[in-house]
């Protein structure tokens, strides 16, 4: 038992150790006699064993006397802590690559291979929304109920259905975004966004989407990505709508009557009620296939998330 | 008597600059330490006239010629042969061994007498030959203490064509008493062989006075450097012998379908040589040889004497070999019933250095035949200090405390 703990852990530390490696070869050695069913008779076991009990002897005889005593059923539970830790890492890394986080799914706890949290960084909903605050508590978010039938749509015949909820004026979302529209172009899947006015007043840019939508719908997503991907600050300063309108050879006024209309805003309004209902807590909050995910994830995270057995 | 501290300023390894602490050095019947002229011997031929020797007869190749003639002549003189012509270099016991056993034309049937406590490098060689082409190889069973029964030998060399046995054990110290041995043998018609590896370091060894017919030693174990030994063979018996290894500078000349031997020892010395080897070896000699070995073998005694009685107040501890350290030359080999001695050897070293050797020290068929898992064995030598006997007895204590 002590040998496989030790062809383990001088494994590891032999990458860092040429010291470490020798002995790492030297475990395996006693490891590879043992699954042949041949006896380690390399002294490699009592070796080790030596060393740590005239380390411990250096500094308590007793504990020296209690770990000899006990080795075997120390190594043991090393071997089993080993097991263990071995399938946490295993678990955190399958989580990490499937959902971006260690821990799984929308999870935010410290992941080291994500250490400052950032694929699940969202812009909060609600009154006090700001950027950058992660998830603070792990909610049923579905779209179960929801009915997204007036949201802009494309590739409406396809298994796959991608919902994109987001918000013009969150950097996460922003930061999404490309990957979203890059899975949708590979993927051809069923695509629906949805405007989720999270931070600021953008309610103003959902409005004139919806109108977008409504008068020049073959327009609709080269005017959404360029309010993703152009300079934040511009898209968002209210008095250069019209122009950013007629760049894409709007009628402005026509496209002004529309978002000003009564029935406009009661229309995106009943939208972001609609969207309330799936308990998200942040943008972006993007739905594949019905699942989930909660900040801006690698771009792996979403095709795994279509892919039939995650890689392929 | 021997000035401890005057040696061990010869050693290197015993003098690291600070802070690094010498090796309690306990391990030199597998490995004695090199003095500093020893090395200084090797690196100079190799620095300043690292030439072929008996070949080229330039100023370098024909001062690499006198140096290693100096050599066999200082090892001629330190085993008291007849001639130089009867010492032949090789890489070490072992291979002085195989030499006599691939050479000395045995038939299927012959009779090897060896004793049962052989080093494999004097007990593979035979049964190799033993399955190879049917010779008998047969064991004589020494006393329970480890000493030669002679009474054994006497009846067992009865046919025996030759006898090879260990002069000094490196089991348990134990030397054999070779002169009776070698008459015995004489008598009953047998040719005797020695392995001297463990007792050329530790007495003086005379080979005319043993009247031995063969015997082999290395380097290594006697203050010289790797890869070298002697075997040494009474001429009249060495030119009887058929090298089993031949080519360069064996031979005096060769036509296309012929050859033509040189005389002992070129015949046995198959192609170019460890020359720097051979001058260190030379250059060990010459250091063990400006002291009188009875204050090694003193020396040595005090300091097994001091381990024995320590060790004997430890019940469970049991030291292979007879009891009384004068018998025992500078060897404590000594086993727990039950534990593996590797973890010992480990935490020694671990602990204060101290450096003993742990396993079944190449005498394997003892151990099997004994059913004793392995042991720990401390080999003294003249560079050892009463201090290193008390710190290896000490922390042995802590560990035992523990174990």
């Amino acid at each position: 038992m002590p040998c496989i703990v030790a062809l383990i852990v001088f494994g590891i530390m032999g990458i860092f150790s040429a010291s470490h490696r020798a002995l790492a070869e030297e475990a395996f050695g006693c490891v590879f006699k043992r699954i042949t069913f041949r006896p380690c008779n390399t002294g490699f076991a009592e070796k080790i064993k030596g060393k740590i009990l005239s380390k411990l002897l250096v500094r308590s005889a007793f504990l020296a006397k209690m770990v000899n005593r006990h080795y075997e059923i120390l190594s043991w539970i090393f071997f089993i802590l080993m097991v263990g830790s071995t399938i946490w890492v295993g678990r955190g890394v399958y989580n990490f690559y499937v959902y971006g986080s260690c821990n799984g799914l929308n999870e935010s706890g410290f992941c080291a291979f994500d250490p400052s949290g950032e694929n699940n960084k969202v812009t909060s909903v609600g009154d006090d929304s700001s950027c950058g605050i992660t998830q603070q508590s792990e909610q049923n978010v579905t779209l179960e109920n929801i009915n997204l039938s007036g949201f802009p749509a494309i590739n409406t015949g396809s298994k796959d259905t991608v919902v994109f909820v987001g918000c013009y004026a969150c950097d996460y979302s922003r930061r999404a975004y490309p990957d979203i529209k890059k899975l949708v172009e590979n993927k051809k899947s069923n695509y629906i966004f949805a405007h989720y006015p999270a931070k600021g007043d953008t309610m103003f840019l959902g409005e004139a989407g919806y109108c977008v939508q409504k008068e020049y719908p073959e327009k609709f997503w080269e005017f959404n990505d360029y309010l993703f991907t152009a300079d934040k600050d511009y898209v968002l300063n209210k008095s250069n709508l019209d122009e950013i309108l007629s760049k894409f050879g709007f009628d402005v006024k026509k496209i002004s009557d529309c978002a000003n209309s009564a029935e406009t805003k009661t229309a995106v309004q009943d939208q972001t009620t609609e969207l309330k209902k799936t308990n998200l807590y942040g943008t972006p909050t993007i739905f594949i296939n019905g699942k989930a995910f909660v900040g801006p994830k690698p771009y792996r995270v979403y095709r795994s998330a279509i892919n039939k057995f995650i890689f392929f | 008597m021997l000035n401890v501290e005057k040696i061990r300023a010869d050693f290197d390894v015993l003098n690291p600059e600070s802070p690094a602490k010498a090796p309690v050095y306990l391990d030199s019947a597998c490995m004695s330490l090199k003095p500093r002229q020893v090395v200084e011997a090797m690196n100079d031929y190799y620095a300043n006239y690292p030439a072929c020797a008996g070949r080229s007869s330039h100023k370098l190749g024909d001062k690499v010629t006198k140096k290693v003639k100096k050599a066999r002549e200082l090892v001629t003189e330190f085993i008291n042969a007849k001639s130089d012509d009867e010492i032949i270099f090789t890489r070490n016991t072992t291979e002085g061994i195989n030499l006599l056993a691939n050479s000395l034309g045995l038939q299927k049937g012959d009779i090897v007498l060896i004793s049962d406590k052989e080093h494999n490098s004097n007990l593979v060689p035979w049964l190799r030959l033993r399955d190879k082409i049917g010779i008998v190889v047969r064991i004589c069973p020494t006393n329970e203490d480890g000493t030669f029964n002679l009474d054994n030998f006497s009846q067992l060399v009865s046919g025996a064509k030759l006898v090879s046995v260990v002069h000094t054990s490196n089991l348990d110290g134990v030397t054999n008493p070779a002169k009776e041995i070698i008459k015995i043998a004489h008598q009953a018609g047998a040719l005797v062989a020695l392995d001297a590896a463990q007792s050329i370091p530790h007495k003086k060894v005379d080979v005319r006075d043993l009247d031995v017919d063969f015997l082999a030693f290395s380097g290594h174990k006697m203050l010289g450097p790797t890869g070298t030994g002697v075997f040494y063979g009474k001429l009249e018996l060495l030119e009887k012998l058929s090298p089993f290894l031949v080519g360069g500078d064996t031979v005096e000349s060769t036509s296309y379908d012929s050859y033509k031997m040189l005389p002992a020892p070129e015949k046995f010395e198959a192609g170019l040589q460890d020359y720097a080897g051979i001058i260190g070896l030379g250059e060990a000699v010459k250091y063990l040889s400006q002291f009188d070995f009875k204050y090694i073998a003193e020396h040595e005694f005090k300091l097994n004497a001091y381990i024995t009685n320590e060790l004997q107040k430890i019940p469970k501890i049991k030291i292979i070999g007879p009891e009384d350290p004068k018998l025992r030359s500078g060897i404590v080999n000594f086993y727990i019933d039950g534990t593996d001695m590797h973890k010992f050897a480990v935490m020694l070293d671990e602990m204060a250095g101290i450096e003993i050797r742990s396993g079944r020290h190449c005498v394997h068929s003892w151990f099997e035949n004994k059913k004793i898992y392995n042991s720990a064995r401390v080999s003294l030598y003249l560079y050892n200090m009463m201090e290193d006997a008390e710190t290896f007895i000490t922390n042995l204590k802590k560990i035992l405390e523990i174990l």
